[in-house]
């Protein structure tokens, strides 16, 4: 026993430096392993800016800042006349009526599951909400054409219109002709679409309340509402906002769905029934068959989706910085 | 026996060594059992609080005193698998009452918890917010009620150029007299502190305890502590429970100077707990 430990006292030091020697290499090779990998990100941002600046480039010399006010897209002119306010505005109404429903539907199923929800019911609505994030966007594409267009068309905006006749603004929100392909039906499912987003990080972030903070409200006597409105959503602002965001990335961005059921229309309609469309859905339908200047014309589109994305998220994160100053003042 | 390690002096009556006079009932317990689900956490505790007393909870960790506070407030309500049988009437009403509102009883009875829980707003607006869920008052008198309250606990001067600051923006001493502000603000009956000076310097629990002092002659306080002096030094009558049941339950100055059961004995001369 006592030769045994003998032993390895003796060789202990100059295995241990030996084994440091080894992992001293180890420990290069991984620092530089994973700041490459964070170098490759940036490369790789770097490098799509690049390219979709370069071919956008003919369209930008040909239009100048005239294509975000112009209204008409006619490729087949001839010289073709581009303008990317259409698609612009489609982009951003699809995305605002998204948002308006989702949030507090979103929002409201977090708070029923966290806070209200009977325990045997908490896993399949919670497991239905993260199914709904897993099915792929074409799938909601189709049911938006065959199931929710239809429904739009045929039985809502009646009703709608019934409602609303000769009421100055919102008349001719809801006025025109009914159709299936529609920026409201783009926006509906959108907003399903985005749900899933803003259920499950809102879902995250109100678990980090304190269980005691709650407790101290419900022991001043709140009620559940009072309990939620007072603390647990001021506690958790900066994730929630953290999670619309993201959902409002997607919704900006998302292509396929979208392309089916807005109908690739680019003149602007005041009524949010009528086909529209948006910038991801214009280069999806139409940049198959497009060269030349049409083809700059769509990576200009691309560019300015970019460009449009970043600003949101910009001002998204300025909104939370001045939150947090208010907070902390 | 009389070789106590727990000094009891500082509390004019307990030096006296006479008992209390009985104090009009505010809490009376009678036969309460509590279970988290199958297992049994208090066993047929029978105690009386009464009005305007300090009444302080001892035992070792897990002996069920912080789950009988969490009772008296109906606290563990929130929590599926938590039930309670027996009887817990406040004055006359029935506590265990199912149908009773929830929101009335938390407004009757106050709570402070371990750790200082400030809600995320202003130092003004933790104040006014339990106020508002009950009375609808002007700003002038709500500005008054505030101040009244911060008074109450012991911060209305520390505060009083900073009522618009967060409430998390103070130091952790600050945020307990803060939380038991915003309690007395609501005009409760009871207050109940769980460990309220747990999680703070000496200072500031010389300055917490102080205050439960004061606040013993408008209300009725429950108390639990892991601290034998503190309990000593801001108590009327000590309750010392042990594995769930009440062991020993009688005025302060007779608990820490000749407890009548052994195991109260063990445990305030540190032999066990």
């Amino acid at each position: 026993m006592a030769v045994e430990s003998n032993a390895i006292d003796a060789a202990g030091p100059y295995d241990r430096a030996k084994a440091l020697s080894a992992f001293k290499l180890g420990d290069v090779t991984f620092y530089w392993i994973t700041r490459l990998s964070a170098i490759s990100v940036l490369l790789i941002l770097g490098g799509i800016i690049l390219s979709l600046i370069v071919g956008a480039f003919p369209a930008m010399k040909e239009y100048g800042f005239a294509f975000l006010w112009t209204q008409r897209w006619a490729p087949s002119a001839d010289p073709p006349v581009l303008g990317a306010l259409g698609p612009m505005y489609g982009t951003l109404v699809t995305s605002f009526i998204a948002m308006l429903i989702a949030i507090p539907v979103g929002l409201g199923i977090a708070i029923f599951l966290t806070e209200l929800c009977p325990q045997w019911l908490r896993r399949p609505i919670g497991m239905a909400v993260e199914l709904l994030a897993g099915i792929p966007s074409i799938i909601y594409g189709m049911w938006g054409f065959f199931v929710l267009g239809p429904f739009l068309a045929n039985t809502f905006q009646p009703f709608m219109i019934k409602i609303f006749d000769g009421v100055p603004v919102l008349g001719a929100v809801f006025a025109g002709p009914p159709s299936y392909l529609s920026l409201f039906n783009a926006a509906l499912i959108l907003a399903i679409m985005v749900l899933p987003f803003i259920t499950s990080i809102s879902v995250d972030v109100f678990k980090t309340v304190p269980p005691v903070l709650k407790e101290a409200a419900y022991g001043v006597g709140c009620t559940t509402w009072e309990v939620v409105r007072s603390v647990v959503i001021p506690y958790t602002r900066v994730g929630i906002i953290g999670g619309v965001m993201l959902a409002l990335g997607r919704a900006l961005g998302e292509t396929m769905a979208v392309t089916f059921i807005i109908g690739n229309s680019f003149r602007i309609s005041s009524s949010i029934f009528a086909p529209g469309t948006t910038i991801s859905a214009a280069i999806a339908s139409e940049f198959a068959e497009s060269d030349g200047l049409h083809q700059s014309g769509l990576i200009l589109l691309g560019l300015l989706l970019f460009v449009l994305t970043f600003f949101v998220l910009a001002a998204a994160r300025l909104m939370l910085l001045r939150l947090e100053k208010k907070a902390g003042r | 026996m009389t070789d106590l390690s727990v000094s009891v002096s500082s509390n004019a009556h307990l030096a006296s060594q006479q008992p209390l006079p009985e104090a009009p009932a505010k809490v009376t317990v009678r036969n309460l059992n509590f279970y988290y689900g199958e297992h049994q956490a208090l066993k047929n505790i029978n105690m009386t609080l009464g009005t305007n007393r300090v009444t302080a909870f001892i035992g070792p960790s897990g002996c069920g005193k912080s789950t009988l506070l969490r009772i008296f407030n109906r606290m563990y309500d929130l929590y599926p698998g938590q039930r309670v049988t027996g009887q817990l009437m406040l004055d006359q009403t029935n506590i265990l009452d199912p149908k009773l509102d929830l929101n009335l009883l938390r407004a009757r009875v106050g709570m402070v918890f371990q750790k200082p829980t400030p809600f995320p707003m202003t130092i003004y607006e933790n104040i006014a917010f339990g106020i508002r869920l009950y009375e609808k008052i002007s700003k002038s008198e709500m500005d008054d009620r505030v101040e009244k309250a911060l008074r109450g606990g012991a911060l209305w001067n520390e505060v009083k150029d900073k009522l618009n600051a967060s409430g998390l923006s103070l130091s952790g001493g600050q945020q307990q007299r803060l939380c038991i502000a915003r309690t007395v603000a609501v005009r409760p009956e009871v207050i109940l502190f769980d460990e309220p000076c747990s999680a703070l310097d000496p200072i500031s629990t010389a300055k917490v305890e102080e205050l439960i002092q004061e606040l013993s002659e408008n209300y009725t306080i429950a108390i639990v502590t892991h601290n034998m002096q503190q309990a000593a030094r801001v108590s009327d009558k000590t309750a010392f429970m042990y594995l769930g049941e009440l062991i020993e339950f009688d005025d302060t100055s007779k608990i820490f100077t000749s407890p009548s059961d052994r195991r109260t004995q063990d445990y305030i001369t540190g032999r066990f707990g």
